[in-house]
């Protein structure tokens, strides 16, 4: 029994490249198609594919949301991503999202079909460089998080409030009056931030503060 | 000891120097001298030292002068200064070297942990020596090693980091302590006498805990704490 297949794929060209190559595997069935997200969570459950090719650059929504609904399904198919793009942090959320296998639009048809083959037969399809690159991006992601709470475990709760403010948009002033403080009060706070963060002014802070996550900027 | 028939003395070596130093920390006497003979039989690595407590790391690693270090830790480290707080220790004092936390039967949520208190990746005991060296290679690279592949293995432990970094940025520096103290089993009296605070204050900071983590007593905030890797909890073993 040849292994049934749903194609999203944003592109209609490629798409039916896809398609082509596909219905001319023994090892594969193509039951249906899609251009955009919403759409193919609507086919797949009407169609109940066992392997998805997803088009990771959907023009109405993010592809790995797609996967992450799919995978609430009851009997989740299994994913192979197709990327445009494969920075080292796309490819590490995408690994995140547990997909089964990643190809680049780069990569041939003959290549793509493989893909799918092997992914059907229950393989995953990585390239070494792929799974070296999401490792590496999980190091920094570790980095970030560590130093993100020793900065914050620095920070009083008052200087994180001040800063969150400031990342809000309001002004000395305007945060002073929210927090029911001095101006001169919120300006410490403010000092004594930037001194602990490492940093100089009101921009450095902010960027700073937000990459640690310690502020959310609106 | 059986060795191989040809004397590796005579193998032309490169300088000490120039081989990669290796600091091998594991407290078991005999996983210890395997690890340090397999280090020590390679012609580009050999062990600058060896230590079987945290605190014998930490006093042989101020006498070592060079900075291209790997230090291997076993995670079997028990005790108040454990094998994840050994690898924050080191990653404190010694910026520069390469940290591999070393277990067997690794699972995401102790990689997450050493990962996130500062070990450049995780060496599986388990796997062939031909491997384990090649981990200790590529961490010396300065690339990150997992137990596994990546497939398998990013998502549950950058899932594990989350939560764990999550979890630290909700409480206060005071609170972990205290959560950490609650973790032993510790009455609030008893926490409070060995924090050096009064019994009032450890059960107000447990209230906040509570209410932080949207648990109701201190059997779930300890258990959300333990999953996050924020505290250990002692198993029977």
């Amino acid at each position: 029994m040849p292994a049934r297949v749903l194609i999203v794929e944003g592109h209609p060209v490629l798409r039916g490249v896809i398609r082509l190559a596909c219905d001319g595997s023994p090892a594969l069935e193509v039951v249906g198609e899609a251009a955009e997200g919403q759409d193919a969570l609507v086919v797949s459950a009407e169609v109940s594919p066992q392997i998805v090719v997803l088009d990771l650059d959907l023009p109405d929504m993010r592809g790995l949301d797609v996967v992450r609904e799919l995978r609430k399904r009851p009997r989740p198919p299994r994913v192979l991503a197709l990327a445009a793009r494969t920075d080292d942090r796309t490819l590490f959320a995408t690994f995140r999202a547990s997909v089964d296998g990643l190809v680049e639009k780069t990569a041939s048809v003959a290549e793509i079909v493989e893909a799918v083959e092997r992914v059907a037969g229950g393989s995953r399809v990585f390239t070494a460089d792929h799974e070296r690159r999401a490792i590496r991006e999980l190091g920094r992601m570790a980095r970030s998080a560590r130093e993100s709470t020793r900065v914050s475990a620095l920070l009083t709760g008052r200087e994180i409030e001040v800063l969150q403010l400031l990342a809000e948009g309001l002004t000395l002033h305007q945060a002073a009056r929210r927090l029911r403080i001095s101006p001169r009060t919120v300006e410490t706070h403010v000092r004594k931030a930037y001194r602990k963060l490492g940093v100089h002014n009101r921009v450095q802070a902010l960027r700073q503060a937000a990459s640690l996550g310690v502020v959310s900027i609106g | 000891m059986v060795k191989d028939a040809k004397p590796p003395a005579r193998r032309s070596r490169p300088a000490p120097s120039h081989r990669l130093g290796v600091v091998v920390v594991e407290p078991l006497a005999v996983v210890r001298a395997g690890l340090t003979m397999l280090i020590d039989d390679r012609p580009d690595m050999h062990v600058v030292a060896e230590a079987a407590t945290a605190q014998a790391c930490v006093d042989g690693l101020k006498r070592l002068r060079r900075t291209r270090i790997v230090v291997l830790i076993g995670v079997g480290l028990a005790g108040e200064r454990d094998a994840f707080w050994l690898i924050r220790a080191v990653r404190e004092t010694h910026p520069s070297a390469v940290i591999l936390a070393c277990g067997a039967n690794a699972d995401a949520a102790t990689v997450s942990r050493a990962l996130f208190v500062g070990a450049d990746g995780y060496v599986d005991k388990n796997v062939d020596p031909v491997d384990f060296l090649q981990s200790i290679r590529a961490a010396a690279e300065g690339e990150v090693v997992l137990p596994g592949e990546a497939a398998e293995w990013v998502a549950p432990i950058a899932d594990g980091i989350d939560r764990r970094r999550d979890l630290e940025l909700r409480l206060t520096e005071r609170e972990r302590e205290v959560l950490a103290v609650a973790a032993e089993g510790l009455t609030a009296r008893e926490i409070a006498a060995r924090l050096g605070v009064r019994e009032r204050t450890v059960t107000t900071h447990l209230g906040r805990i509570y209410g932080k983590l949207g648990v109701h007593g201190r059997v779930s905030a300890v258990l959300q704490a333990a999953r996050s890797g924020l505290v250990s909890v002692t198993r029977a073993e």
